[in-house]
């Protein structure tokens, strides 16, 4: 008896209280209008459970590395996107996640978290230890609180949202290599043995135009009338392969991935893969496999279809024939894409330039976002916001002046966009010199600027992937038709080189100043503190007499 | 030693030495400039050129360009498509073949108004497709650019770098090691393409606001690390000669220079600087006279300050870059091998993918140099001392001077009262400041001109010279109209034109050397003996010799001489004639450069060595008129 009350204390006690956790995994592939084919993996854990309460020790498949993170500095949110190349909005359209080129980093903490600096930077060094990155070098100097581009992408308490509670910092310098990959995949439940994860061979997702890993962490609702909260992980990579890369246009997971697909996750409770047929593009291909189910999705007044694989406990490699070629894709741009670049030339005045292209008919309302690092002082005078020739009125305008070594100056516009316009937001910015040991050792590679953001809500989903608020698997996306549809553009970092010194020279000024102070300062120090007196003659005694003969006997012996 | 103590206090043996040797020590320290400048030739002085930066491991890969059939295949498709566009560029052709090539396409298009007359528009296009590095977003770039010519050029066609330059970029979009993008630049109008596009890229105006409107770019790729700019004159090359003089006598870092270099004797390529193949003599003289010979061929290149090819426009925005020219067959490359567009493309891909490893934008090795031949150099610590050591002999000659009116104002202070010897130096002052106003008037005057010439409509160009040419008569004739002037404050206002003019050519020569030595070496001379003199001979001598450095004067006889070599054959009148329409043009040339490209060569001679000579004028003239008259008497007293 007592021994059955043990087992079911043991047994049956923690699978109750055990709260409930789902894994999905997916993939989706979509060729792009140019040259490129878009994959797109995203693996969701969600978790039943409540942030504030759970104490993060026992869960099944969330990973426990990073719940300890988010309890320990009470984070609400949190957003990490590790990217190499530039996604290019104009011929790609919008991608699932954007990303800007680095490192990227923003989280909400929870109300009422004190000291918040401190956090965000212990957080900062949490995060770089777990994912091999730079992350660490995020701080104060770098963060800013941007009050209109990032809301909270889950379910807060508050209605009102006080954007002190959120830190936005990027490193656009970071490299991507495979060390921040291995970290990253070990968060995954099933590793990468089994399921799609098995797909992702460093070897071959670096040899793509662009990749992108990302960890999103919110709160969700674990019902539709959300009452009971729920946690959620998406953790993301998108890549972009070319075509001229992998040398044919005919695609398969053996050319993308190097091998096909043996085994599912076990632990998943769904595996799904998606490919998007309806594309203009993807008419170049047809696919060999049959789908298990063909989806059509409306939204946002298109229409796309998708083949859908389910993953089995047997082998899968999806592949391609070429199929009509005479038919041209019309590449059409989205609705919203920018450029950032440098004005000017020589090291003493520059200028940022953001270039805001609408393609929309009608007006749109964007938000700029610019994190423009200490080392880049900016005159917010010089702003000038110029659409189609003419110039406009921001609706609003936050800004926050730099602070040298302390913190960035902070820029943030909204905007409306006239129709068909192109928007050029423009500041002009001084060159300074910086300490001498703030000067990195490839001082002459120049010092990066930050993507900025371009948020906006597209009225359309055309070249839209993205996922609807309330869904986090790309299934939910499907036939999910809204108001408006996010968008946040990244434009590209800017390198500017700063007036560098010859690292040489100090060296050389140290031996000129010093031979000019030493040639100068004898005949300087002899005018100014000699002081002629007349002395008079003392008569010298016998004794003294025979003193000076003694001397000068003895110092004519030392010279001999 | 003594340095902050009075030097008065002396007047010791240094200054007696200094006032009794002064004519000699400054002939001295002319000649030594000189011999030194010559003997920065010999190879003892000169030293071999290697690689500063290693980030760009020359040489280091296996080049793998194979697509020099294609590269034929454009060529010929291009010269079918040329003949459909006279004057202009082929540009749907063009956009089709980047579009295929898997490149970000776009046009630019500008605008010149001619800026010395109103009416006249010329619009231009360039043509740019960007390779988007897989590596790297968009950071940093470098470019490969190539003028366009059309077949009514009056330049040899360019049209097999088109076709080169499309096979490379064929070659390297399917490449995955790409770290910077790479622009692939089509210019029209030769260098006023080059300048727009460049303008348009860094958002700035360079020259007068509204004579190029540069337009706008939509497609760019970050900061531009260096530039390629091809003009190959057939699809066989015997000799690839290198280019890197630019706008105002700037040059590419010296790494470039090598790297290029490097490529070519990689591929087996004559490679040649100013024409000049590598070649060794066993005789000292004659290696010498060659190398000798060759830096003062850069030198006339670099000091007229005008860029000979499009590169010569990067380098203003910190971008190094030079021109590859490539010839069939030339004198100098006789018997070279010839090579095709496979070696060509080679070229490119290697110097490209060496530009590619760099991680800092150049800045090692030298940005001032000089160039005996391709594989030596000579470096700006050696060649400074020779126009230092030139223009320093007028700083000893003016602080001689200086001290000579000391000691006689000493010994001549009571009696100068009477004579009227005092200095008047407001009234040197003005008259230094007014000449350098006048030729500041003089600089904007050819505007003002134009300005006139639309109103009552008469030839722009032929009017602004002339009216230069008065304009500066009449500045030949101011000292005939300047009356009161004494002895002593001439002797002056000469120390401020002498300390004037060794500032201005040692200044000159730090950015632009070669402009520098000449200038030093054409005037100096003649001006240390501009001065007091009591045989009518030599002031008649002194105003002859002033009048032939005059900026005109020289202007003249350059292009006379470069007409002569021309056109040897030519009967002399008619050289003249064409001289002096060259003179013209020369004049009207640097004017529209300054207004376009910021070229400031017209600016330095008119504000700088114009009012410089005015002041020696002044100075030579008004001793001229008191030789005649009571100054001659007034000075037989005084000694």
């Amino acid at each position: 008896m007592v021994l059955a009350s043990f087992l079911f204390l043991f047994c049956i006690v923690p699978a109750i209280t055990y709260k409930k956790e789902e894994f999905t995994e997916e993939l989706l592939i979509k060729p792009l209008y140019a040259e490129q084919l878009y994959a797109h993996f995203q693996f969701t854990t969600k978790w039943h459970t409540d942030i504030k309460k759970d104490t993060f020790s026992h869960s099944r498949l969330f990973p426990r590395a990073l719940g300890e993170i988010l309890k320990e500095y009470s984070l609400l949110e949190l957003h990490i996107s590790l990217t190499s190349g530039l996604w290019r909005y104009e011929q790609w359209g919008y991608p699932v996640y954007d990303a800007a080129p680095g490192a990227e980093v923003w989280a909400w903490f929870q109300d009422g978290t004190e000291s918040l600096d401190e956090k965000w930077k212990l957080l900062s060094n949490r995060l770089s230890g777990l994912f091999c990155a730079s992350i660490n070098f995020v701080d104060r100097s770098n963060s800013i609180s941007p009050e209109f581009s990032f809301r909270p992408r889950g379910v807060v308490e508050n209605v009102t949202i006080n954007n002190s509670y959120v830190r936005y910092a990027s490193l656009p310098r970071e490299l991507v290599c495979t060390e921040n990959l291995t970290p990253w995949k070990k968060l995954l439940p099933c590793d990468t043995r089994h399921g799609l994860a098995s797909l992702l061979n460093s070897e071959y997702i670096h040899n793509t135009r662009y990749h992108s890993l990302g960890i999103h962490f919110r709160q969700t609702c674990s019902d539709s009338t959300c009452t009971i909260p729920a946690l959620e992980l998406q953790q993301t990579i998108s890549l972009v392969y070319d075509y001229k890369i992998l040398g044919t246009k005919d695609w398969s997971f053996r050319k993308l991935f190097g091998q096909g697909f043996y085994q599912k996750c076990a632990l998943a409770d769904r595996s799904d893969i998606f490919v998007d047929t309806i594309s203009a593009s993807s008419k170049y291909f047809e696919l060999e496999q049959l789908p298990d189910e063909v989806i059509t999705s409306f939204r946002g007044g298109y229409t796309s279809t998708f083949a859908k694989y389910t993953l089995k406990d047997n082998y899968l490699s999806l592949s391609t024939k070429k199929g009509n070629t005479e038919i041209v894709p019309l590449q059409i741009p989205p609705y919203i894409h920018a450029n950032q670049y440098l004005i000017g030339y020589g090291q003493e005045k520059g200028g940022i330039v953001t270039k805001i292209y609408n393609n929309f008919w009608k007006h749109l309302d964007v938000i700029l976002l610019q994190n423009i690092p200490w080392y880049v002082p900016i005159y917010l005078h010089t702003l000038k916001i110029v659409a189609n020739g003419r110039d406009i009125q921001p609706f609003a305008l936050r800004y926050i002046p730099g602070k040298q070594r302390e913190k960035p100056y902070y820029l943030e516009v909204l905007l409306r966009l006239p129709p068909q316009s192109t928007t050029t937001i423009s500041v002009d910015f001084d060159y300074i010199f910086l300490k001498w040991q703030e000067y990195p050792p490839d001082a002459n590679h120049g010092f990066y600027i930050g993507s900025a953001i371009i948020s906006a809500y597209l009225p359309l989903a055309r070249n839209f992937t993205g996922l609807p608020q309330d869904g986090g698997t790309i299934r939910d996306s499907f036939n999910a038709s809204r108001n408006g549809y996010l968008v946040q553009v990244r434009t590209e970092s800017l390198v500017i080189t700063l007036p560098t010194p010859d690292f040489s020279m100090p060296y050389n000024v140290i031996c000129l100043a010093c031979t000019v102070v030493a040639l100068a300062f004898g005949p300087l120090h002899n005018i100014t503190t000699r002081k002629l007196v007349l002395k008079p003659m003392k008569k010298l005694g016998l004794l003294d007499r025979l003193k000076k003969l003694l001397h000068k006997e003895k110092a004519e012996a030392k010279e001999k | 030693m003594g340095l902050l103590t009075d030097p008065t206090a002396g007047q010791g043996r240094f200054v007696k030495l200094l006032l009794k040797y002064c004519d000699k020590i400054c002939a001295l320290m002319y000649i030594v400039g000189i011999l030194w400048f010559c003997s920065l030739a010999y190879p003892a002085m000169n030293a071999n050129t290697y690689f500063s930066e290693n980030a760009l491991l020359p040489g280091l890969v296996k080049t793998q360009f194979r697509e020099d059939k294609l590269a034929l295949t454009y060529h010929e498709e291009l010269l079918d498509e040329m003949k459909k566009y006279d004057d202009s560029i082929p540009y749907p052709w063009l956009l089709a073949k980047f579009r295929q090539i898997g490149l970000d396409v776009f046009v630019h298009n500008f605008t010149l108004n001619s800026p010395l007359n109103k009416k006249e528009r010329y619009t231009g296009q360039n043509v740019y497709g960007i390779l988007r590095a897989p590596r790297a977003a968009s950071v940093e770039s470098l470019v490969l650019s190539v003028p366009y010519r059309p077949p009514t050029s009056v330049h040899q066609t360019t049209s097999p770098s088109i076709a080169v330059m499309l096979a490379f970029a064929k070659f390297a979009a399917k490449e995955k090691y790409w770290a910077k993008d790479i622009i692939f630049l089509i210019t029209e109008h030769e260098q006023l393409g080059i300048q727009a596009w460049l303008e348009a890229y860094h958002g700035v105006t360079c020259g007068n606001d509204d004579a190029l409107d540069h337009g706008d770019l939509r497609g760019r790729g970050g900061a531009i690390q260096a530039a390629i700019n091809l003009e190959l004159h057939s699809e066989k090359i015997g000799q690839l000669d290198v280019k890197i003089e630019g706008l105002n006598g700037q040059l590419p870092n010296l790494d470039l220079f090598n790297l290029v270099s490097k490529m070519c004797s990689r591929e087996g390529l004559y490679q040649t600087f100013k024409n000049r193949g590598l070649h060794y003599y066993r005789n000292e003289f004659k290696e010498w006279w060659r190398y000798f010979r060759n830096t003062l061929a850069m030198m006339a290149t670099q000091a007229s300050g005008i860029p000979n090819g499009n590169h010569g426009l990067f380098h203003r925005f910190g971008i190094q870059a030079l021109t590859l020219e490539g010839f069939e067959q030339t004198k100098a490359a006789k018997s070279s091998m010839k090579v095709g567009m496979l070696s060509l493309g080679r070229i490119i891909e290697s110097i490209f993918r060496s530009l590619n490893n760099l991680l800092e934008r150049f800045h090692q090795s030298f940005f001032f140099y000089l160039l005996p031949a391709s594989d030596r150099y000579i470096s700006i610590g050696l060649y400074m001392p020779a126009v230092s050591l030139i223009a320093g002999a007028l700083f000893i000659k003016a602080f001689a001077k200086w001290l000579k009116l000391q000691g006689d104002s000493d010994s001549l202070d009571n009696k100068s009262a009477s004579f009227g010897q005092e200095v008047e130096p407001i009234k040197i002052i003005v008259t230094f400041i007014s000449i350098h106003l006048f030729s500041i008037g003089l600089l904007y005057m050819p505007q003002l001109v134009s300005e006139a010439c639309e109103t009552y409509d008469c030839p722009v160009n032929r009017t602004i010279f002339y009216a230069l040419l008065t304009t500066v008569t009449i500045a030949i004739l101011i000292p005939f109209l300047i009356f009161g002037f004494f002895d002593k404050s001439i002797e002056i206002l000469n120390v401020f034109a002498m300390l004037e003019l060794g500032t201005a050519l040692i200044c000159i020569s730090m950015t632009n050397f070669s402009l520098g030595m000449f200038c030093a070496v054409l005037s100096v001379p003649f001006t240390l003996w501009v001065g007091r003199t009591n045989s009518r001979i030599a002031s008649v001598l002194q105003t002859l010799f002033l009048l032939l450095i005059h900026p005109i004067t020289v202007l003249a006889a350059v292009v006379l001489v470069n007409t002569y070599l021309m056109f040897p054959k030519d009967p002399q009148k008619e050289i003249l004639m064409t001289a002096w329409d060259a003179t013209q043009q020369a004049v009207i040339y640097s004017i529209a450069d300054s207004m376009i490209y910021g070229n400031w060569l017209f600016t330095v001679v008119t504000v700088v060595f114009h009012s410089n000579w005015l002041c020696y004028w002044i100075v030579v003239m008004s001793k001229v008129r008191k030789n005649g008259g009571k100054g001659k008497s007034k000075k037989e007293k005084k000694e």
